[in-house]
Order: C-alpha cells, then sequence, then structure tokens
C-alpha cells in the first residue's frame, strides 16, 4: 500500500522513493524546481544558437500583437476542434460497431491506415476535396482516426465475457448490451484515448497547415517562421501550441472526471 | 410430510433438469442431465431452497450453470422454470458470478435501478423497489458510493439484489465462499440462508468447491461426475451422480452441525466419492 507523507521533510524524502503518494503542496513545489531548473538550463545553455528566454518572451510579444498570432492561433483551434469532433464520431461509432462481425475487418483496416503518410495521401485528398479548411480538416481527421480507432476498438475487444455475460442476466438485448458495457462501460476510456488523440492532432497541424496554407493557422506561421530561421518566433509559437494543447488536455481531463468520477477512484495516486 | 428433524413436505416442482446433454469441440461434457427442485414447505414459516452444487474442477458444472441461467443452450434436453414449468430464459434465472460483476459506471442505487427498469418497473417503482432492496440487504449507507469503493461482502450483497430485482425466485451463484477466511464464510451462509427465507420460492443453487460450506448451506447437494465403465475406463459426459437430503439427514436449518456425527460422516462420504468421479 502506498504511502502519504505529512511533514514537509518527509514529503520531500519521499519524493525520491517508489509508490509514495505526496501532497499536493509538494508536487506544487516540485513543479517549480523543475521548471526553475529548465530555465535556468535555457539560458546557460552553450548553444548560442539557440534563443534565450528573453528573446522568446519578445518574439511572443512581437507575434501576438503586430503579426495576429492570436487570430492565428484561433484558426488553428477551429480546425483542430472541428476535426477532433468528426474524428471522435467516426472513431467511436465504428469501435463500437466492432461488437458487429461484419465492421470488423473495416475497423481493422482503418487501424491499418497508421502506416501511410499523411504527405503521401494529400494528392488524393486534394483532387477529392479541393483545398483549404476541408483539406486540413479530412487529414488531420484521417490522421487521429487511425489511432483513435486502434486503441478504442482494442478497449472494447478486451471487455470480459463475464461482463457481456452480466448485461444478459439482467434480461438486456444485445444492443442494450452494447449501450450498457460497451458505450457507458468503457466512457472513461474513450476519454483517454482521446487526450492522446487530442495532442497527437495538434502534432500534426504543423503538417497539415503546411500542406494547405490558404487559410493560415499556427502551423502555417510556424513554417514560415522555420523557413525563415527565425528561431526565437519558432520557440514562441510551439510554446503557444503548447500551453493551449496542455490547457485542452486539462480540460478534457476535467470533463472525464465529471462524466466519469468512478474512473479514479481506484487509483493509488489521484 | 417429511421425516427430519423439522416437519416439512414438497409442494411444486420449481426447477426441472431433463435430459440435457452438451458437446464442446467434439468432447461431451454433459450427459443427459436430469434434475429437479421442489419447493419445500415448512408449517409457519418461509422456507427457500439452496442447493449445494459440488463436483471436481473441469468436470462440467460451469457449463450446467450457463444452461441453467439460459446464458447457453444445450445440444439437447431441456430446462423448465417456475411452477409453470416455462423454459428457461436468459434474465428469468439470477446469477452471481464468482466476481460479482457490477455496471461500474453506475452507483450502487444505480446498479439496482437499471435492473429494476430491465424487469419492465417504471422509473419511480424501480427506484422504490431499489431503495427497499438497498434496506433488505445493508446496503442503504451506500447508495450513492460506486462498486469499486465497495467491499467484498458488500459487493457480494449487491450481486444478489441486482438479480432479484430483475429475475424470478432462482438464483445462482459460483463460488460464493471462494478464497474467504472461515468467518466470512459463515457471513456468506448466513445471507445466503437469509435470501432463501426472504421468499418461499426463492432458490438458490450454490456451485462451490467447499464441501463443508456447501453441508452447512444447503437442504440438498449435488454431487457432478463422470462414470465408468466396468473396465474403470472414465466414460465422457458428466451427470449429477449423488443427490443428498440433507434435511432427512438431520442437517439442514440447524445451527452448529458441523460439530456432529451426522456432519462428519457426510463430509468422509463426500470427500471419498471425489477422487472416484
Amino acid at each position: 500500500m502506498a504511502q502519504t507523507t505529512d511533514t514537509p521533510r518527509a514529503g520531500l524524502a519521499a519524493v525520491f522513493q517508489p509508490n509514495r503518494v505526496v501532497s499536493a503542496n509538494t508536487v506544487r513545489l516540485l513543479i517549480a524546481v523543475q521548471l526553475g531548473a529548465a530555465l535556468a538550463f535555457w539560458w546557460s545553455t552553450p548553444f548560442e544558437v539557440l534563443p534565450n528566454p528573453r528573446e522568446v518572451l519578445a518574439a511572443i510579444h512581437s507575434l501576438w500583437f503586430e503579426q495576429g498570432l492570436g487570430s492565428e492561433l484561433g484558426t488553428s483551434l477551429g480546425v483542430n476542434l472541428q476535426a477532433l469532433g468528426l474524428t471522435l464520431a467516426i472513431s467511436l461509432g465504428l469501435s463500437y460497431l466492432t461488437v458487429v462481425p461484419f465492421f470488423r475487418p473495416i475497423a481493422a483496416a482503418v487501424a491499418k491506415g497508421r502506416f501511410l503518410s499523411l504527405v503521401g495521401l494529400t494528392f488524393i485528398f486534394t483532387l477529392i476535396l479541393g483545398g483549404g479548411r476541408p483539406l486540413k480538416v479530412s487529414l488531420l481527421v484521417f490522421g487521429m482516426t487511425v489511432f483513435f480507432v486502434t486503441s478504442m476498438a482494442d478497449v472494447v475487444g478486451q471487455i470480459p465475457k463475464d461482463q457481456f455475460d452480466h448485461a444478459r442476466t439482467l434480461r438486456m438485448g444485445e444492443w442494450r448490451v452494447v449501450w450498457e458495457v460497451v458505450v457507458l462501460g468503457t466512457a472513461d476510456k474513450a476519454f483517454d484515448i482521446l487526450r492522446q488523440n487530442a495532442a497527437i492532432g495538434w502534432m500534426m497541424l504543423t503538417m497539415v497547415e503546411g500542406i494547405a496554407r490558404s487559410e493560415g493557422g499556427v502551423g502555417a506561421m510556424l513554417l514560415n517562421e522555420s523557413k525563415h530561421f527565425r528561431l526565437a518566433d519558432v520557440f514562441g509559437i510551439q510554446i503557444i501550441i503548447l500551453i493551449v494543447g496542455v490547457l485542452q488536455d486539462y480540460f478534457i481531463g476535467v470533463v472525464k472526471q465529471v462524466v466519469c468520477p468512478y474512473s479514479h477512484l481506484t487509483l493509488e495516486r489521484r | 410430510m417429511g421425516t427430519g428433524a423439522f416437519e416439512y413436505e414438497y409442494g411444486a416442482t420449481l426447477l426441472k433438469v431433463d435430459g440435457v446433454s452438451q458437446a464442446l469441440g467434439g468432447n461431451l461434457i454433459l450427459r443427459d442431465v436430469n434434475l429437479e427442485v421442489k419447493d419445500i414447505r415448512r408449517p409457519g414459516r418461509v422456507t427457500g431452497q439452496v442447493v449445494g452444487f459440488l463436483g471436481p474442477s473441469g468436470i462440467g458444472k460451469t457449463r450446467l450453470f450457463r444452461i441453467l441461467a439460459g446464458l447457453d443452450e444445450p445440444d439437447s434436453g431441456r430446462v423448465l422454470i417456475g411452477e409453470k414449468g416455462e423454459p428457461v430464459e436468459r434474465g428469468r434465472v439470477g446469477v452471481v458470478a464468482q466476481h460479482y460483476p457490477l455496471f461500474q459506471h453506475r452507483t450502487v442505487l444505480g446498479n439496482l435501478v437499471v435492473a429494476g427498469a430491465q424487469a419492465g418497473l417504471s422509473g419511480r417503482e424501480a427506484k422504490a423497489k431499489a431503495e427497499d432492496f438497498l434496506r433488505r440487504f445493508g446496503l442503504e449507507a451506500c447508495e450513492a458510493r460506486y462498486p469499486v469503493q465497495l467491499s467484498g461482502g458488500q459487493k457480494q450483497r449487491l450481486a444478489i439484489a441486482q438479480q432479484f430485482m430483475c429475475s424470478e425466485h432462482l438464483l445462482l451463484m459460483d463460488e460464493p465462499f471462494s478464497g474467504l477466511d472461515p468467518l466470512a464464510v459463515a457471513r456468506v451462509s448466513e445471507l445466503i440462508t437469509e435470501v432463501a427465507s426472504l421468499h418461499e420460492l426463492n432458490t438458490i443453487i450454490v456451485v462451490t468447491h467447499d464441501v463443508s460450506a456447501a453441508i452447512e448451506v444447503a437442504d440438498t447437494l449435488w454431487l457432478m461426475g463422470r462414470d465408468r465403465d466396468e473396465n474403470g475406463q472414465i466414460i465422457p459426459g458428466a451427470r449429477i451422480q449423488d443427490t443428498y437430503n440433507l434435511i432427512e439427514r438431520g442437517l439442514a436449518w440447524r445451527q452448529g452441525i458441523t460439530t456432529t456425527p451426522e456432519f462428519m460422516e457426510l463430509m468422509r462420504v463426500i470427500l471419498a466419492r471425489f477422487p472416484t468421479l
């Protein structure tokens, strides 16, 4: 059983021992110390080619107030959320439908799509969709769906037989069993997979917005700054993307706790 | 009228297994299984039926368990339940599996209400019945908790209550004594007796390896095994080889039987039978 720590001294000793639960204050202290150490390392880095934190802050200020980073970020966030919504609907639908044998090969084929390169598919998507936002959204949806279906179909496939039988003994028909055991019973895991894929979405966004630049977005901006070797701007945009991604991840986590309050009850580290 | 230590008589047949056979992958698992459970009536008392179902591991108890629950169809034969002798359908027989599967995403109350709704009750009726069951099963303080927050004993009671919310009077319990210490075994035995006594027609079939606990809690024992031919070779397919009427042996409905000579003798007989099954 994990031990908790009460005194600050015991708390500090515990952070170096396995399977110890530390207080929220100790966690905050840990984050502050590690962040400080990372900033100090960054500030004192011997690689002079890297911009220092002050230059990056100045770049962010300039990007935000003079170059329209806020507006570009809004565009990217819109694309990301639209793609995430479509991915969620397609992936969950397809994963849940793996309970029907007919859909299993389709889901398996979609999951294998994760080995394909987006760059190689761009030509086909462009021919079908033209360009602009539909192209960006569809590429992102493809990129996220193949991973989402892989994880979610596996979650559905791993549900033990006794859970299905339990629902059956309560007079549930097979579709009601699917709703209770597969859909409701795996909701907490669907949130975890959504968090992973939302992050994958931000990672792919740069590539996708680089392919279809007409609408702009932080990805297009990032590629532009990279092309001109303005590293402070590149770092600034990356930091902004990181902050937005972390906030989105936190928001999904909060929604999970509200919708699935049972999911963290047995965890050692809550 | 029975001749045991207590007055009793048999009423209607509540469960009848008629010539059930089942093969799995070409191997005969169950061969012509025939069983009957009748309502046991005692003057001035509500008495349910408790059957202890014993047999070595891998003999086919789980197969028969699933057929009795209506979860699997036998290759031949039939299972009839209730006083009218209707063919079993899943949902009409309660099943409490070994690890008490419950809906982890629903609260204790939610687990009972959803089972009530499945039995055709309106939302209000299901909630009222669920709250009644929470009181009867001593779970009223836990109604807002989730199954992961319950102790093993509480989960077991919730699983039984959930099945009775939905099913009729027949309940199958798979290994309810597995992994329990003697005190916990006694508590579970008490619970089974209590649940059986809630209604005259309540019938609980307890699948177990624990011979002692089965004798303590049951009024009837079934012993499952495979026959042997004249050369001592096993004949494929298990069936109920022996049925022990514990009422006639003076071992049913009594406290503290474990030190009686009758108990010791029956234990000896059954344990001696196991290697031959």
